[in-house]
Formats: structure tokens, sequence, C-alpha cells
């Protein structure tokens, strides 16, 4: 058996920390000590050497950590001082590296902020996994249809008849009666104050999406008839520094709208759906008699909480029971053969709330949505610029190549290892991705004011977040990897005995994978172009498309309903003013946030037999038709004398649905009124998006004085809005004037595509520069390369044009073969895209050409700018060194 | 001046290097505490102590030569200096004055 000795691992890992210097007494007596101890405990030994070397960690046995011994910091520092003397020796192609890779990264970053956003939506519910909202689903073959409201009566069945449900609320989040935009004042003050999102809500609904309380409990806030609850931002603008709950506020100098404050709720966080200040209590409402019990009229977003382990897909095959019992029952009865339409069609579906905000593109819905597609779109365009700025970077490193063979032949010499090059190249790249990520970060908060603006966004940049500094830092690291791993080893690979000879390889080796790159970058790059272009015109198409009325010129007056006796006279005081041509009253405009509603019509006598048909119906006055500039096509305009008898104007959609060849005269029911009788068929106009069919409407005579139409003379503009104010201030001193511009509200309704089709341009432009500036510093590389050939060939009398074509002919071929692969991809997704629009441009092959025109033109100039260059210069210089 | 006084275990460590005179060095020293003192201390505890002590000049140090027994390892020897000599005289003194002002210590049982 062996002597017993001191635990080698403990004397290992003692000299691996201790200081060189004490090593040799500390061992000896360590060892001194191990043999005492095992004369009187053998079994102590071990242990008690591992006790005293352990003790050894202290200050002042260490070593030091930065020696001056330690290779492998001394190879780093080498390694950071090499990579920073190449940056700094090639000024122009470390600028387009680190720029490129910079915007690059910085673009990444914005886009990932903003679908972050986007992701976050609806994310704040504790039981999210079992909150859901019902979507109507009517899969009709030819044109399937979904939208979010349900009869009043659905409430009771769905909480009696199903036991998986544990909470249900109902929502009403458009202008409905006292829902929708209001002039509200509180009791006991006296100024009108226009307020917006009046919604009408179960107080089931604060439970199920856990609307947070200042003051107030969810369970009572809403809980008695006429009872309201304001968020903390009206709070204090009302009642600034005190509880409101018991204080009145009153609506449009309504006596029946009265409603006393239960309660005061957290504003809603920007990331929810759900946007609103003011939740009206459904609790005591009834809005007609028997309204909430009956099935016939659908105007309840409704919410569901399931219990914990309910399946959604068991439940939703289980609602079919309603569409049996309750709905198809109520129309046959009736007679509506809608019936049977949904018998065999109607379905429906649980969504849940996380889906709401960004999968409901194709649902009918009040609240602004996302979407989905967007976020991958965004996406992808995030990994594209990323992938562009990594290739220029592969493709200037290989490039540059052969200013670094001597360096790495020289480096074999004295004997570096493969691995130590590679490592060396790998930090080099890594310390550019780093820098590029400093300046990305720098870039982005310089941009993301610009940003927040184009995209409607609040993105922040998340500093404080614990994750977000190692995730940057890792990211660099890891991009750093993926764009160096390439050209370290291409680098390596040189043969130190040709390098050193002066075989330089040029760096000619690697031009077949440079024109991949090269062929990759531009390929993105005109998909990008093609996008962009067919983006804009589909917009230019769509906004300045004729809708069939002169919306250039008119006022609207909002709010006119609060003038109440006053209103006539409120009217021809403004239709005196010089400038006014005409003036009408109405509900509806055809712009978005004005009132819409649904109906059935037939023609008097056929309700039984026939399908009605789905129309709007406008109140509107006599002067409406003039005002709007609509165009009467049959019969007449509405006669101010001739009133009675319920006369309507529909439109050529619904005359050609009705189905009759002159509708004039024609009686037509919606079988809650009295018949009306058709006078007169106007064009077709615009009143929806032009993603929409133009519908069926009609404009009937009684009802509607909220908005004042009023069409001017474009020339003085100030002058009118001055004089209206005036008059309008004259009538309703305590009220301010609201009034808007019906071709700014227009435009309004196409803000979400326009806000789209802006991002898609900006991060367009940049990946496109992205890539022209790695196609600059190759095309800089080239002509430097073959500066020595373009002199003698200058000197035996080529013109400049022969080296220009010489040295760029190259390069347009390689965008040439990019543009014939982007061609057919671009042309099949921007034809799917533009099916989703009912009025579209056709693609023809005529943007693609253009596209790709632009794209050549681009890569021509960036090319040209060092090709000329060469072609410019005195073959002297380039001769002389020799 | 300097401060003259030191904390309790320097002083013990500063003492036995006297004690010890030639022959002090770590392991000793912590053989010495044991069995005079019947106290347990770490080698490194000592050590730090000694290159405390040689920083403040109170005892220096030397190699030895090459021995047989610890694996053929060198020894640091230490020594006290005069300063710390002195400073270890000082230090009785001051703690002689002081206990002459101690009262005789008397018990008493309540």
């Amino acid at each position: 058996m062996n002597d017993p000795r001191p635990p080698k691992l403990a004397e290992k890992l003692l000299l691996r920390f201790i200081k060189e210097d004490l090593a040799e007494e500390v061992l000896g007596d360590l060892d001194e000590k191990y043999y005492s101890v095992l004369e009187k405990h053998p079994k102590k030994a071990n242990r008690n050497y591992w006790y005293q070397v352990l003790n050894y960690i202290r200050p002042f046995a260490l070593k030091k950590t930065k020696s001056k011994y330690s290779k492998l910091t001394i190879m780093f520092n080498n390694n950071f001082k090499v990579a920073w003397r190449s940056m700094k020796r090639q000024k122009m192609y470390s600028a387009i590296k680190i720029g490129g890779f910079s915007i690059g990264i910085m673009v990444c970053l914005l886009i990932l902020l903003y679908i972050n956003d986007d992701l976050s939506y609806d994310q704040q519910y504790q039981e999210k996994h079992r909150v859901y909202r019902l979507v109507n689903h009517m899969n009709d073959p030819t044109d399937t249809e979904r939208w979010t409201s349900f009869s009043p009566a659905i409430k009771k069945v769905l909480e009696s008849d199903y036991p998986e449900i544990e909470t249900v609320g109902r929502l009403i989040p458009f202008d409905w009666f006292n829902g929708g935009n209001n002039q509200m004042r509180p009791e006991g003050q006296d100024i009108i104050t226009y307020e917006e999102g009046f919604m009408y809500a179960d107080p089931e609904l604060l439970d199920i999406l856990e609307v947070q309380m200042v003051y107030g409990s969810t369970e009572n806030a809403l809980s008695n008839p006429k009872s309201i609850l304001i968020s903390e931002d009206k709070a204090s603008k009302y009642f600034p520094g005190e509880n409101p709950i018991g204080k009145t506020i009153i609506l449009n100098e309504d006596t029946a709208a009265h409603y006393t404050i239960g309660g005061v709720m957290k504003n809603f966080p920007k990331n929810s759906h759900l946007q609103t200040d003011f939740l009206l209590t459904l609790v005591g409402e009834e809005f007609w008699p028997g309204e909430q019990s009956s099935w016939c009229c659908s105007n309840y977003n409704t919410y569901l909480r399931l219990y914990d382990g309910s399946n959604p897909t068991q439940l939703e095959s289980k609602l079919l029971s309603i569409r049996d019992n309750h709905l198809v029952p109520h129309f046959r009865q009736r007679g509506n053969l809608w019936a049977d339409e949904l018998e065999k069609f109607y379905s429906i579906e649980l969504q849940g709330v996380t889906d709401i905000h960004l999968r409901s593109t194709d649902i009918h819905s009040e609240f602004s949505k996302g979407d989905i597609t967007m976020v991958w779109l965004f996406g992808i365009i995030a990994i594209i610029v990323l992938a562009l700025a990594s290739i220029n970077f592969i493709n200037l490193s290989t490039a540059k190549s052969a200013n670094r063979a001597k360096e790495v032949g020289l480096r074999k010499v004295i004997g570096s290892g493969k691995s130590t090059l590679v490592f060396q190249f790998l930090t080099e790249s890594i310390l550019y991705s780093l820098v590029s990520f400093i300046l990305a970060i720098i870039l982005a908060v310089i941009l993301l004011p610009y940003f927040n603006i184009i995209a409607e966004k609040s993105l922040s940049i998340p500093f404080l977040e614990w994750w977000f500094i190692p995730l940057i830092i890792a990211s660099a690291v890891i991009i750093g990897v993926i764009s160096g791993v390439y050209p370290a080893f291409y680098l390596t690979a040189f043969k130190p005995l040709s390098v050193l000879r002066g075989d330089t390889s040029r760096g000619s080796k690697s031009a077949g994978l440079r024109s991949v790159l090269v062929v990759f970058q531009f390929t993105a790059s005109i998909l990008l172009i093609i996008g962009a272009v067919v983006v804009n015109e589909q917009m230019n198409y769509i906004t300045r498309k004729k809708v069939g009325f002169d919306k250039d010129q008119i006022l609207i007056i909002h709010g006119t309903n609060t003038l109440g006796q006053k209103a006539e006279s409120f009217k021809n005081e403004i239709k005196q003013l010089s400038s006014v041509e005409e003036v009408s009253y109405s509900n509806s405009l055809p712009v978005e946030g004005t009132m819409r509603n649904n109906n059935q019509f037939w023609i008097e006598g056929t309700s039984t037999t026939k399908e009605g048909v789905g129309a709007q119906i406008w109140g509107v006055d006599e002067d409406y038709v003039k005002t709007m500039g609509f165009k009467v096509v049959m019969g007449k305009d509405f006669d101010p004398t001739l009133t009675t008898g319920n006369p309507i104007l529909i439109n050529q959609t619904m005359a050609k649905e009705l189905g009759v060849e002159d509708p004039i005269g024609v009686l037509v029911t919606n079988k809650f009124e009295p018949p009306y009788r058709i006078v007169g068929v106007i064009e077709d106009f615009h009143y929806e998006t032009m993603r929409d069919e133009i519908l069926s409407l009609c404009l009937r005579l009684q009802g509607g004085n909220s908005l004042a139409a009023v069409r001017f003379n474009p020339q003085n503009v100030d002058e009118t809005l001055s004089k209206a104010t005036e008059i309008w201030e004259q009538f309703a001193p305590n009220q301010a004037i609201r009034y808007s511009f019906m071709d700014e509200k227009f435009n309004a309704m196409y803000k979400d595509v326009q806000r789209t089709s802006r991002i898609f341009n900006i991060f367009s432009i940049l990946a496109v520069f992205v890539a022209c500036t790695g196609l600059f510093g190759l095309s800089g590389f080239m002509a430097e390369q073959r500066r020595k050939e373009i002199s003698i060939r200058k000197v035996l009398g080529a013109s400049v044009h022969s080296i220009f074509r010489l040295l760029s002919s190259n390069f347009i071929r390689l965008v040439l073969i990019s543009f014939v692969i982007a061609a057919p991809i671009g042309y099949h997704y921007l034809e799917k895209w533009l099916e989703d629009f009912e009025y579209r441009i056709p693609l023809s092959w005529g943007f693609i050409a253009m596209a790709g025109g632009i794209g050549l033109l681009v890569a021509l100039i960036t090319v040209s700018f060092e090709s000329l260059k060469a072609g410019f210069q005195n073959p002297v210089q380039g001769l002389r060194s020799e | 001046m300097e401060k003259n006084y030191l904390g309790e275990f320097e002083e013990l460590v500063l003492t036995m290097v006297g004690i010890l005179g030639e022959e002090a060095y770590g392991n000793a020293i912590v053989q010495e505490i044991e069995t005079k003192l019947n106290r347990k201390v770490n080698l490194s505890a000592v050590h730090v102590t000694l290159y405390r002590l040689e920083d403040k000049n109170l005892v220096n140090s030397s190699m030895g030569g090459a021995t047989t027994t610890r694996g053929g390892r060198r020894k640091r020897y230490f020594k006290i200096t005069n300063t710390g000599l002195s400073l270890l005289h000082d230090m009785q003194e001051q703690r002689t004055e002081l206990w002459k002002l101690l009262p005789t210590l008397k018990f008493s049982t309540i």
C-alpha cells in the first residue's frame, strides 16, 4: 500500500490561485501539518488539508487576476488591437460594414418593439386562458362572414343552460341610445363638454375583464340602474381631488339621461382591445318594450368566462342549440327566410380574449385592431434587413482578404494554430458587431420618436428591463459569430508558403459565393421595391377614386342635436352666410364614425315568400342630396312640400337587389314602420372603405339631426369657419363648436392602410440602402484590385465608357438575375394582397418592370461611382508605384 | 508616532516569533500556539498575520535551506525586529499600568 500523501487535487487547486512566490513555503507548511495530523487522527488528515487549502482563498494570497503572465488575456488584447488597427486602416470598408450593420440592427430593434407591442395586447388578464368573446359565423359557401353582436336574450340562456360558463357579460361598444359620443356635464356645473366612447356594459363584464378600480368595487359599480363608471382620467378632469361616487352626470341635456357615478376605474391599459372612459350600466335598461327577452336584434358583444378545465371546442358545438332552439324558431315564426340560411350555415365561435387584437381582421367589430399577417410581414422584413447587413460583412471581409493574407501567413509561420486564428477573426467580427449594436441603439433612440409618430404607437426602448442588456449583448455575440464564421475559416485556410511568396489569391476564389449573396441581396431588395410601388399605387387609387359625392367642400358640425328646438333656426342662420351653399341635418354621412344600422327590407307583401334585402336606412332631411352632391338617376329628390306617405330614396345597388324594373312608386317595408314609398334612385357612392363593396342604402326623411353637413365655397374656408363659430356660440354659449372636414374624415378611413404602407416604404428604402452600401464596397474593391489593368487599358487608349462597362457589367448582370427571380414571387404575393380590396388597381407587369427599373438604376448609380472614378483616374497614378 | 498597539492575534503571533527565535516559520508557530495555549489556529490565518507584521516592519523574513522532510520545499523563517520587540515591551508596560488601576476584586453573595 502506498504511503498516504496530501491530496493531489487540493495541491493543484492551491497552485492555481495562490501567488507564485508564496507557493513553496505554503505547500511546505501544509505538508508538515498534514503529516503531523496524520499521526494523531489519520482519518482527519485529508479533510484538514482541504480545509486549510480552502482557507488560503484570501486576498493576500491570491494571484492578481490581471497578471501580466496570462497568455489568454495577452492574446485577447492583441486580437482586439489588431482588429482595431485593421478597422482604422480601411476606414471606408469599416464604415460600410459597421454602418450597414447598425442600420440593419436598428431596423430589427424598431420592428421588434413594434411586434412586441402588438403581441402584448390583452395579456394583462390573470384568467385570460378562460376568457372568451362570442363570434357569429355564417359559413355561406359564397360569402363567409364573422361578426360579434348578439341578441340581448342570449345572456340568460348562456347562464342557465351551460354549466361550464362561469360568468356572462355583454357590452354595446357603439353609437346606440346614450352610447357613443355625448355632450355631457356633471350636475351643478354649466359647461357642456363633448366626450367620446360611451359604452353600455353588464356589471359582470367588469369582473370578466378584470377592470381595476380606484373608487368603488367591481361588484357594485354598475349594479344599480342608471349608474355610470368613469375612468380615473375623467374623474380627475371633472371632479379633481375628490371621490365622485354618488355624483350625477347629465348627457345631452336630456332629463331621462341622468346617470349616477357608481365607481371610478383605472384607465384601460394602452394594450387592451377595449378602450373607454365611460361605462353605462345595462341593469334595468330596456331600450324598447320586450327588448331584453327578444331574439330579433343583435346589438350586444358577449364575453364569457368559463370554469377552469372546460373545453371551449365542446362548448362551441353545444352552442348550436342556441341556433336551433331560439334563433331559427324566432325567424321561422315570423316567416323570415333568414331562418333557412341560419339553419344551414350559422354557428357560434369562441374567440380567446388574447386573440381579439391580432386575429380579428375578418370580424366586423368596433374595436381597432392589428393584423397578425402584418406582424409576420414586418418580422420577415427585420430578418431580411439583418441578413443583408450580414452579407455585406461576409462579402467585404472575404473580398478584402488579400490584405490580411500576409498577416495570416506570418502568424502561421510563427506557429499559431488554425483555431487561434479563427478565434482571432471571430473576435474581430464580434467587435464589429458590438460597435454596430451600440451605434444601432443610439440611432434607435434618436429615431424612435419619429417612428412612433408614423406607426402611431408609443413605444420605448426597455433599457430598464432586466433582460434587455443581456439580450443585446448575447445577440451581438451571436450575430458577430454568424457573420464572422465564414470569413474566419476562409481567411485561415491560406497556405503560408504561397501567401508569403507573393501568390496573392486576391480574394477572387470566393467570387462565386459572393455573386450568390449579391443576387440574394438584390432579390430581396427588388421584392421590397415591387411591394412598395404597388402598395403606393393602390393607396393613390383609393384616395383619388371618384367616390360619388363632393367630399372636398363639406364642413361637418357635430352635436347639433343638443340645440333642440333651435336647430331649425341655426340651420337657417348658417345658410344665410354668403359662402355657404347648402346645409343639411342627418345622423349618417359617408365617412366612418357616423351612425350605421342594418335593416331587412321587402317589397310590400312579399315578406313571407322572399328573402329580404339587407340595407342601411339613414335619417336625413330634404336638403341632404343637394348638399352631398349625389346624383338622382331615376325619379326625383325629396320634395320639401310633400313629406307625407313616407318617401325614401334608394341607391342603385338596392334597386338592383330589390329586383324591380321601375322602382319608382314601389312600397317597401321593414316590418317595424309603415311602408315606405320609393320616390327616387340615387347613384351609388362609397360610404364605407373601398375594401368593401357598396351595399344597399336608403334615405328617409325623419329622425336625424346630430350632424350638420355644410357645403361651402372652398375659397374662404377661414371666414366660413369663424362665422359659423360665431353663430354657434349664440345658440349654444356653454358648448364649444365641434367641426371637421369631410375629406379629412374620409382620408382617416384609410389611416391604417396608409400607416402600413408608410412603414413598409421606410423599411424597404433602408433595406435597399443597406444592400447598396454592400454593392458600393464591392465595386470599390473591384476597381481597386484592377487598378493596374485599368491604367494599362487607358494608356492603350480605352475610353472611360468602355472601362465603366468593364467594371459594372458583372454587377448589372447579377441585378438582372435577381430581378428575374424576384418578379414572379412579387407578382404572386401582391396579387394576393390586392384581392382583399373590393376596388383595386389591376396588377400589371408594368409595375413589376418599374420596380425592376428602380432596382437596376439604384444599383447602377451605386456601382458607377467607383467605376467612373477608376475610369477617370490618371493612369500614371496606378502605374508609377512600380 | 505610529500607532503602538496590535490586535490580539497579531500580538500573539509576534510574541511567538520572538519566543521561537531562529526556528520561527509558519507551521512551527501554529504548533507552538497549539501546545502552549491549546488553541487551534489556521495556517492561512497565521500566514496572513505574518505578512501583515512584515509590512509593518515588526518582523523580517528570509528563505531557509532545502529540507528533506516537507517534499524538499524550503521554509520561510521570520525574525522579530527591534521595532517589534520594543512594541511588545511598550504594550506589556501599558497593560501593567492598567492592571494597577484595577480595584481588587471582591466576590460577595447576595
